[in-house]
């Protein structure tokens, strides 16, 4: 992927640079809003990643301006402003997500891979199918081996999710935003124990593994064929 | 919001058409008996006079000469005032000279006076006297212009009362409007303070009340725009300036992870990633307690929420983890429960109630959630309950029950924020009297303010 990158903390730029090279991604930085705005408007990017305090235009302003533009790569806020009323700030102005420095490197390497996915439509088709996987998105229903899996209406979008998102780590943050609806992570266990309720029924009576736990990260749905 | 509001003008306009209404009655009352006695006044001394001159010609005439003088002023028409009737009769009543049909009940002897029918449908003031020992008269004036004279005056009152009511009310309403508009504008800046910059103008009154009023209202609301805007920065710089050193850090952190393959030092190096996420977690909490105190009573920026929807799905959110710890968790919710707010800080809300529930029950507890219309979400378990000494601060941030163990873990901002959210809200979260029968257990109430 060939991602901008708008940042005026050279720190901040390095790290995340760093991040993206270990991914295979090419980062494009810079470190004013004006350069930015225009860059993205001469060049082709999968996706743009904006700081919001910027020295000279902020970065809701920036995404403002993009979309009246017509620019519609996908956009990704990442900001040291994190309560939920930013995030929903952000999103209102049309970023496509928000991310709360601190964050975990797998997590904004997900998010990408998450945003680009949905940009290319991969996710609009009406049967979703990975490896052993069948995800009939109208009917919502689910099959393993054709086999039918008996999921709650829950566990039906849980699935679905990560059929969208198949083969890459799905972050315990955007299962709470996209499953859930909730921008914080409860102090509750509530994922955790969700994720191990679908697990058993995805599992249950085959033989290999389907959902793979990434430690510090999140989770990775497996093909699951025997 | 603004029509069906009762209007202090409209009021004002009202009382002043009442008010004018209640004098124009008095004055007619008083116009209508005023006219009324003085023209049965003049009748009385119209027919005294006659009386009198009727008596003085008996006296020099005698019987004869009356007749004939009676006889004479029944022939003539009156120019002006009222026409007069006589009767002049022996002591049993028979009719010797005049018009009036028969003798009326009054008593000659004592030269009685009062109101008589004169004709079939006129009426008169009337006085009787003894003349003779055997000859009485009857003097009579009708009072028949008394009607006309007085329905005219009814007549003018009414036609110009009317007038006078119409311009009560027209000038009353155009005053009315006048203010109506200004304090309006005083209204509509303290309903949209956001665009509140449109009360800052001119004093077109010449400084009046409203006006000084108005200058009041606009410095107000000038001031509270900029303790919001500072209060915004600071916590926006807050946030930037700790949470970028932290992700830094954190970056540190994570390189270091990345490089070393020693356990032990990796183990110590996560749990310092971990103190980290505490502190932006603390740092978040205490910004959005204080964001939801400042917006407290301030509803723009809120939107009908289905809050049954909203409690059944955390509710289901939270089902598996309650049964990992062996906890009961039943939920009673009332269908179509809404209310006005933020969707996000409500599930926010409702999500630190259950987590604080989770937290403080004990393996083999029942914890029950019941939304009712109204709306009241109550949350109740049948936990160690909340000490008496900690009942009135379990809600001030950092306060941690006497009940919590020191292994509990949590910022001790859970209940602070939930508290917060619901005042946003206009609710407010009350813990219910412990039971007597020392069975424990706490009840948290979340209802609108009283």
């Amino acid at each position: 992927m060939r991602i901008l990158y708008v940042e005026d903390d050279p720190r901040s730029a390095a790290a995340v640079g760093e991040i993206l090279a270990q991914s295979g991604d090419v980062l494009v930085w810079e470190d004013n809003g004006s350069a930015a705005l225009l860059r993205a408007g001469l060049e082709p990017f999968d996706a743009i990643i904006l700081d919001r305090m910027l020295g000279d235009i902020d970065g809701l302003t920036i995404t403002r301006r993009m979309r009246e533009g017509g620019i519609g790569t996908p956009i990704l806020i990442l900001s040291a402003l994190g309560r939920s009323s930013d995030r929903a700030e952000g999103l209102d102005t049309g970023a496509d997500d928000y991310l709360a420095k601190p964050f975990e490197p797998e997590e904004l390497v997900a998010r990408l891979r998450a945003l680009h996915r949905r940009s290319t439509g991969r996710e609009h088709s009406a049967v979703i199918l990975y490896g052993a996987f069948e995800c009939h998105v109208k009917a919502r229903t689910a099959f393993r081996d054709n086999r039918h899996l008996p999921l709650s209406p829950k566990e039906f979008e849980l699935f679905r999710y990560f059929m969208e998102n198949a083969g890459e780590v799905v972050t315990r943050e955007m299962l709470l935003r996209h499953v859930w609806k909730m921008d914080f992570d409860p102090q509750t266990n509530v994922v955790d124990v969700n994720i191990g309720r679908l697990r058993r029924k995805l599992e249950d009576g085959f033989e290999r593994q389907a959902l793979e736990t990434i430690l510090g990260s999140g989770y990775r749905l497996l093909e699951g064929r025997a | 919001m603004t029509e069906a509001r009762r209007s202090i003008f409209s009021r004002l306009v009202g009382g002043a058409i009442l008010l004018s209404l209640a004098l124009l009655a008095g004055l007619w009352w008083l116009t209508h008996q005023t006219v009324s006695a003085t023209l049965q006044e003049a009748a009385q001394t119209e027919v005294d006079v006659d009386l009198a001159g009727l008596a003085d010609i008996y006296a020099t005439g005698g019987q004869e000469e009356l007749e004939v003088r009676i006889a004479d002023r029944l022939a003539l028409t009156p120019m002006e005032g009222s026409a007069p009737h006589y009767l002049l009769a022996d002591d049993s009543g028979k009719v010797i000279a005049g018009d009036l049909a028969g003798w009326p009940s009054l008593d000659p002897t004592v030269s009685e006076s009062g109101v008589i029918a004169i004709g079939a449908s006129s009426k008169g003031y009337a006085r009787a006297v003894q003349l003779g020992p055997d000859l009485r008269l009857v003097v009579a004036r009708t009072t028949d212009i008394e009607a006309p004279v007085l329905s005219g005056i009814t007549t003018a009152f009414a036609a110009g009362g009317a007038v006078f009511i119409l311009l009560v009310g027209l000038l009353g309403r155009f005053a009315a409007l006048g203010l109506q508009r200004r304090i309006e504008r005083i209204n509509l800046a303290f309903r949209e303070p956001q665009d509140g910059s449109g009360l800052a103008v001119a004093r077109r009154n010449g400084g009046d009340e409203i006006d000084e009023l108005t200058a009041h209202s606009a410095a107000a609301l000038a001031r509270m725009g900029d303790l919001m805007a500072a209060y915004k920065d600071t916590s926006e710089q807050l946030a930037h300036e700790i949470r970028t050193p932290l992700s830094h850090l954190d970056n540190r952190l994570v390189k270091a992870l990345a490089e070393n393959p020693d356990r032990a030092i990796a183990e110590r190096l996560a749990e310092a990633r971990g103190e980290i996420r505490r502190i932006v977690q603390t740092l978040e909490s205490l910004l959005d307690i204080a964001a939801s105190k400042a917006k407290r009573g301030d509803r723009s920026g809120l939107a009908p929420v289905d809050l049954s929807a909203l409690v059944t799905a955390i509710c289901e959110l939270y089902a598996g983890s309650a049964e990992e710890a062996a906890l009961e968790l039943d939920w009673t919710v009332a269908p179509d429960v809404t209310i006005n707010g933020d969707e996000s800080q409500l599930r926010r809300l409702v999500t630190n109630m259950l987590d604080n529930a989770l937290k403080y029950v004990p393996p083999g507890g029942r914890i029950a959630i019941t939304l009712e219309p109204g709306p009241v979400l109550a949350v109740a378990d049948d936990g160690p309950g909340i000490d008496p000494r900690d009942r009135d601060r379990i809600f001030e941030r950092f306060y941690r029950g006497r009940t919590a163990g020191r292994e509990t873990s949590g910022s001790g901002l859970g209940l602070a924020l939930a508290h917060a959210i619901a005042e946003r809200h206009g609710l407010k979260i009350t813990l219910d009297d412990p039971v007597s029968d020392g069975s424990g257990g706490a009840v948290f109430r979340i209802a609108t303010e009283a």
